[in-house]
């Protein structure tokens, strides 16, 4: 058997925890489940991971820094804001229908369960990575002259509320379309609520 | 033989003047000069004798303008006789540097070598034996380094890097604030940055306010006032008390830090409350 | 008509004499120089005022600052903590000082060619500077002063400091000037200067309007006028600014009449027996003038000390506000004198700003029948050189009169 180095035996189990969670919801699976799910041994797993709430810690990290690099990457195109927004929507709805469970923990693990994240993950910490590309797609839409300069919670919960809000109503299977359908009103609906009318 | 100094001033206010009679070594840092003119000093010879004088360092202080009327003769045309003639050009304080405050009025003024950030029509002819001393005013220290020393290395506006190369951020008594993004939570507090709210320009300006003290005691942001960068040729730039931000972000990043890094760390840095940090030093427990 | 040039006023003027054979029979200030420094804040942020008013002037530049707080405060309506205000008063003061000092040793000393210590002098100017520096700062150019206080928020260490460095000046100013107790015997450098103008006969010449105007108010002194012994209260209103087309400057009149502003002005409101004693015997003569401003130090000094023992460090450094438009004009007293600022705040901005400096009030350029004071202190001198030495004697700044 190929050996495979500890960052990817990392993934791996993040990857299954994710599913896991999703699946019986975070506080039903337990490290057991997780190693069994793998195959390992529950020792083994203690390796990778020190406790169930040091895994959840590094999974939202994980997540963030997926989200981020993307939204980084689009932040680099020579695109106006307007562009951008409806970048970003389509690719964080196909991230929610195409990993629904990497969305899902972020939206139903980590924003619902702040106690488990008091610890070392404060804050803006964890999701550092994925906040500042949204900072930065901002604070050059409003440099522009494209965006309205206001705070940035105000603009940050606009736009992630509503994206949030949606996965959700597609979560619960009330969506009557692919989520997809919608990345056309849904971005335009954002631009116009942030967009510089002066 | 003692150098040979002539003071001339342009369009200024004199507050460079004034800055320079600071120096606390100015009795014995004066004997090895020989004064022929200084506009508050006394001096050798009269203003309306200037045009025959001969110095070996020519200080300017104030913009350049041709038309302005100095003695009998014109601004321009008197800094030009005294400039060739001097062996080194010290220009001392932002009105002379880059044309300054009053070109806000006058586009006509200029500095001796630049004209705002551009290079002058004089660059090319004095830039060899001319040095920078911006500043609103320079400071007096500042000026005697410039007056003594012709062993300096200058950065691409002229500026001695040993005094330019830091920022006035460096030294400050409120950095820990900034290391954690405390922000002052108003004027008149020692506790809290400046950097956030108030418009301190101090962590993107050139210069050693905060590690040469003023008047030996002080600093403006020490004393809870912003810096207004008035040793760049921005100066003075709008809404000085104002820091201006996009979407809440400042619009200038601290020298050389690029946002993204600037806004990962501050937004971990700010996730933590760190109490020490955000009550008063002293009178409350 | 013979033209001088008239420099190390801050800046530079052009007096112009008629003479009748030697005699000086009309006299005119022309300065040649003008920066625009009230254009330039049209359409700026009302708080920007507060750095641009300032580079109106190396040497007076504090009283500038103060004057522009004073005036947005009094646009906003706030009333600042008696701790801001001592602060405030402290650093003005010195300004005051250091400037008195500089006018007496490089302009007069240096122009009636007595001899004097430059080191002390120049440590007791640096000195001053440092006590001022230690709550604004920086001098030159200091900020602190903002619409609701001043920004420093000193500690007891900063009082300790303060009282020290202003002990230092003191014991200075005693070694300059001795101690002002009796006005028969003037001691050190004011008893040099008494002798220097004596042997040259100049003791009382250079006699102005006796009319005197302070505009402000403060804890030193009042905003009152004096003509013919009568004290009257001033009010800004009948302050009149009048254009002239051959000098930057403009002339300025108090319900039409030219009246003197400057430490005299200050000192005459009050039975102060030292400068009165001056003043009976040789009017508001040049000799009376010096001494005042030289006098005058003397007495701020100790009121610089009795602010430091009053300071209430528990109070704000500065109050909340709340920015306001309007209209408003405010006085202040600066080294030479009252110092007016008006403005129009409109949507935050500056729609007019308009300084009237001291130098204005004193060497206004009226007409033989109604002179200013510069001019009658001249008329009918012989000698231009006295006439010189008289100008200086009001403590001229250029650079402030053609702001």
């Amino acid at each position: 058997m190929a050996k495979i180095n500890k960052e990817e035996k990392k993934k791996q189990i993040m990857n299954e925890a994710l599913k896991l969670f999703s699946k019986e919801g975070f506080f039903e699976v337990t490290i057991a489940d997780i190693a069994k799910a793998l195959d390992m041994s529950v020792g083994n797993l203690y390796n990778y991971f020190t406790s169930k709430d040091a895994l959840a810690k590094e999974l939202i990290l994980y997540i963030s820094k997926v989200l981020g690099e993307e939204i980084r990457h689009i932040n680099m195109m020579p695109l106006s804001a307007r562009e951008k927004i409806k970048k970003i929507v389509s690719f964080y709805f196909k991230t929610a229908k195409e990993k629904p469970e990497m969305i899902e923990y972020f939206l139903r693990v980590y924003l619902a369960n702040r106690e488990v994240f008091k610890h070392g993950c404060e804050g803006m910490i964890c999701v550092s990575p994925f906040v500042t590309e949204i900072m930065i797609f901002f604070e050059e839409g409003v440099r522009s002259g494209e965006l309205r300069d206001q705070d940035f919670f105000s603009a940050f919960g606009l736009f992630m509320g509503y994206l949030g809000g949606m996965v959700f109503l597609m979560g619960e299977g009330m969506l009557p379309n692919d989520i997809e359908f919608y990345v056309q009103d849904i971005s335009e609906n954002i631009y116009r609520a942030l967009k510089n009318e002066e | 033989m003692k150098n040979r100094l002539v003071w001339l001033q342009g369009v200024t206010c004199n507050g460079n003047s004034h800055s320079f009679l600071n120096l606390p070594t100015l009795s014995s840092f004066l004997q090895t000069f020989e004064i022929l003119y200084h506009p508050l000093l006394p001096s050798l010879l009269t203003l309306e004798q200037l045009p025959d004088a001969n110095p070996d360092i020519l200080v300017v202080e104030g913009g350049l303008r041709r038309g302005w009327p100095k003695a009998d003769t014109d601004l321009f045309d008197l800094f030009m006789v005294l400039a060739q003639r001097a062996k080194r050009v010290v220009v001392v304080g932002s009105c002379a540097v880059y044309g300054g405050i009053f070109k806000e009025y006058d586009q006509e003024i200029t500095g001796v070598l630049f004209d705002k950030e551009k290079k002058s029509k004089l660059y090319d002819q004095f830039s060899h034996k001319t040095i920078n001393i911006p500043g609103c005013p320079a400071n007096p220290e500042w000026i005697a380094f410039g007056l003594e020393s012709d062993t300096m290395h200058l950065d691409d506006l002229h500026r001695p890097k040993e005094l330019f190369a830091v920022t006035v951020h460096s030294g400050c008594t409120r950095n820990e604030y900034f290391e954690w993004k405390v922000d002052a939570k108003g004027f008149g507090l020692k506790e809290g940055c400046l950097f956030y709210e108030q418009g301190c320009q101090g962590p993107y300006t050139h210069g050693s306010c905060n590690t040469i003290l003023w008047n030996e005691i002080n600093s403006k942001t020490r004393s809870g006032t912003p810096c207004f960068g008035c040793t760049e040729p921005t100066f003075p730039q709008k809404d000085l008390f104002k820091t201006k931000t996009y979407m809440g972000i400042p619009a200038k990043m601290p020298l050389g830090v690029p946002k993204r890094a600037y806004l990962t760390i501050t937004g971990v840095a700010k996730s933590f409350f760190i109490p020490r940090l955000n009550k008063r030093l002293i009178d409350e427990d | 008509m013979k033209i001088d040039l008239l420099e190390k006023i801050e800046g530079e003027a052009y007096l112009e004499f008629k003479t009748d054979g030697d005699e000086i029979v009309d006299v005119r200030v022309l300065f040649p120089h003008f920066r625009g420094v009230e254009n330039i804040l049209v359409g700026k942020d009302a708080w920007d005022a507060l750095v641009i008013n300032p580079r109106v002037c190396g040497i007076c530049g504090h009283a500038h600052l103060q004057a522009t707080a004073s005036l947005l405060e009094s646009i906003y309506r706030i009333e600042i903590t008696q701790k801001a205000q001592l602060i405030r008063e402290i650093t003005r003061f010195c300004e005051i000082i250091q400037n008195h000092l500089k006018w007496c040793y490089l302009v007069i000393f240096q122009e009636l060619q007595i001899p004097y210590d430059f080191t002390t002098m120049h440590q007791t100017i640096a000195l001053v500077n440092k006590l001022l520096a230690l709550f604004s700062g920086q001098w030159p150019h200091s900020a602190y002063a903002i619409p609701g206080g001043v920004t420093c928020d000193p500690t007891a260490l900063d009082i300790v400091k303060a009282k020290q460095i202003r002990a230092q000046i003191q014991s200075n100013i005693f070694k300059l000037f001795g101690s002002f107790e009796d006005p028969k015997k003037l001691e050190k450098d004011l008893k040099k200067l008494y002798e220097t103008l004596h042997a040259k006969d100049l003791l009382s010449v250079g006699i102005g309007l006796n009319r005197f105007i302070t505009l402000s108010q403060d804890s030193y002194v009042e905003n009152v006028k004096i003509l013919n012994k009568k004290k009257r209260k001033t009010k800004l209103r009948y302050i009149k600014e009048i254009g002239q087309s051959d000098s930057y400057a403009k002339n300025v009149t108090y319900n039409n009449r030219f009246y003197e502003t400057g430490p005299l002005a200050r000192l005459l409101q009050n039975p102060d027996f030292f400068i009165r004693y001056f003043y009976r015997k040789y009017k508001d003569s040049i000799f009376t003038r010096i001494i005042a401003r030289i006098y005058e130090i003397n007495i701020l000094i100790k009121k610089i000390e009795h602010h430091l023992n009053s300071i209430d460090l528990n109070q704000l450094s500065v109050v909340e506000i709340e920015k306001k438009d309007g209209e408003g004009a405010i006085s202040i007293e600066a080294a030479r004198g009252s110092l007016v600022h008006k403005a129009i705040i409109a949507e935050g901005k500056i729609e007019n700003y308009s300084i009237i400096t001291p130098t204005q009030w004193n060497l206004s350029n009226g007409s033989s029948d109604n002179p200013s004071s510069i001019q009658k202190a001249i008329i009918g001198l012989q000698d231009r050189k006295i006439a010189n030495l008289i100008f200086r004697s009001f403590d001229i700044c250029s650079v402030c009169t053609t702001h």
